[in-house]
């Protein structure tokens, strides 16, 4: 099937929406300082693909997980890297910098995250 | 084939309702292009012009699911009849826009062609664009009146002349906005001023 004519103009849009998965990938492409081009190569996916994912919802609360698995078998994506970007994000907005110049960390979220951590990412020591 | 059809509706509509996390993506796959073919029938518009349109009126349905009542008739003409209000008000806003563009073009006599061709051949409209480049403070505004004065022109033209491309979206369109608003206000101020610049 033919990539959408509007296609980049939804998943574009979709980046103003805090439920969707295309606001937590601005924000991710924002904060690591990666392309669009970056961002499908660490999903493992084509840029027509990240597109899709974009709208999305966000997988949130407890059923984080089913909710990653599930659009990852959709997309045809590696659930623990798209899994990953999402608590990463989630992490960076926990700790991000308040207007008094502190940050406020978000405790539920950052035990979220390390709970989520893939196992072969955890250190060998 | 109908039957069949308000089934998968149904269905999607209740996997919207469920946060299903795909849904979505699935909405926009199945209602994009029929509510683009109904705009595009029934409105006589550019398919392109109908993008935003279509985009926002799925958008405010996936927010509010709640508020299609599936008894009063098929989503994709709620979809559709979204869409249309969308782009209906959103023709008539540039439309008035364009009016307004085109009445202040016509007082600095600029209407037949555009501004650079005529300016060169009309003394008294050479003299008032000279009067008027020098009121802008930067080349950025020179730029961006001229952009202005070429008709509707995309945000990102805009954003381009000043530099504001690396911005996220809508701060990019607020400030796009805000220096539009700017410029226009300076032009009404010059034209109720006089030819000696005295109002």
């Amino acid at each position: 099937m033919a990539t959408p004519d509007w296609l980049k103009t939804a998943a574009q849009r979709s980046e103003r929406e805090t439920w969707m998965l295309g606001h937590v990938f601005a924000r991710y492409r924002q904060v690591e300082g990666r392309t669009d081009e970056e961002l499908a190569a660490e999903l493992g996916c084509s840029l027509e693909v990240l597109e899709w994912l974009s709208l999305c919802r966000r997988p949130q609360g407890e059923r984080f997980a089913e909710h990653v698995l599930a659009i990852a078998k959709r997309f045809a994506v590696d659930p623990r890297r798209l899994g990953a970007v999402i608590r990463h994000v989630e992490v960076m907005n926990a700790l991000a910098p308040q207007r008094d110049g502190g940050v406020v960390a978000n405790k539920g979220s950052l035990l979220l995250a390390a709970r989520d951590r893939p196992k072969d990412e955890e250190p060998s020591s | 084939m109908k039957v069949q059809l308000e089934t998968d509706e149904l269905g999607l509509h209740e996997r919207v309702l469920q946060h299903d996390p795909v849904a979505p993506s699935e909405v926009f796959r199945v209602f994009m292009d029929p509510i683009l073919n109904i705009l595009v029938r029934d409105l006589a518009c550019d398919r392109w012009d109908a993008h935003d349109a279509a985009v926002e009126a799925v958008l405010a349905y996936l927010e509010q699911p709640d508020r299609y009542d599936p008894k009063k008739g098929r989503l994709l003409t709620y979809l559709a009849g979204a869409a249309k209000h969308r782009l209906v008000d959103h023709l008539r806003s540039a439309a008035a826009q364009a009016r307004r563009e085109q009445k202040f073009a016509e007082l600095v006599e600029l209407q037949a062609r555009p501004p650079n061709e005529r300016l060169e051949e009309t003394v008294e409209a050479r003299l008032a664009w000279e009067r008027f480049e020098k009121r802008m403070k930067s080349e950025e505004d020179r730029q961006a009146f001229r952009l202005i004065l070429q008709g509707k022109q995309p945000a990102e033209r805009f954003a381009e002349v000043f530099g504001l491309t690396s911005l996220p979206r809508d701060a990019m369109e607020r400030e796009v906005k805000r220096n539009r608003d700017r410029l226009m206000k300076l032009l009404e101020r010059f034209r109720r001023e006089g030819p000696d610049g005295n109002p």
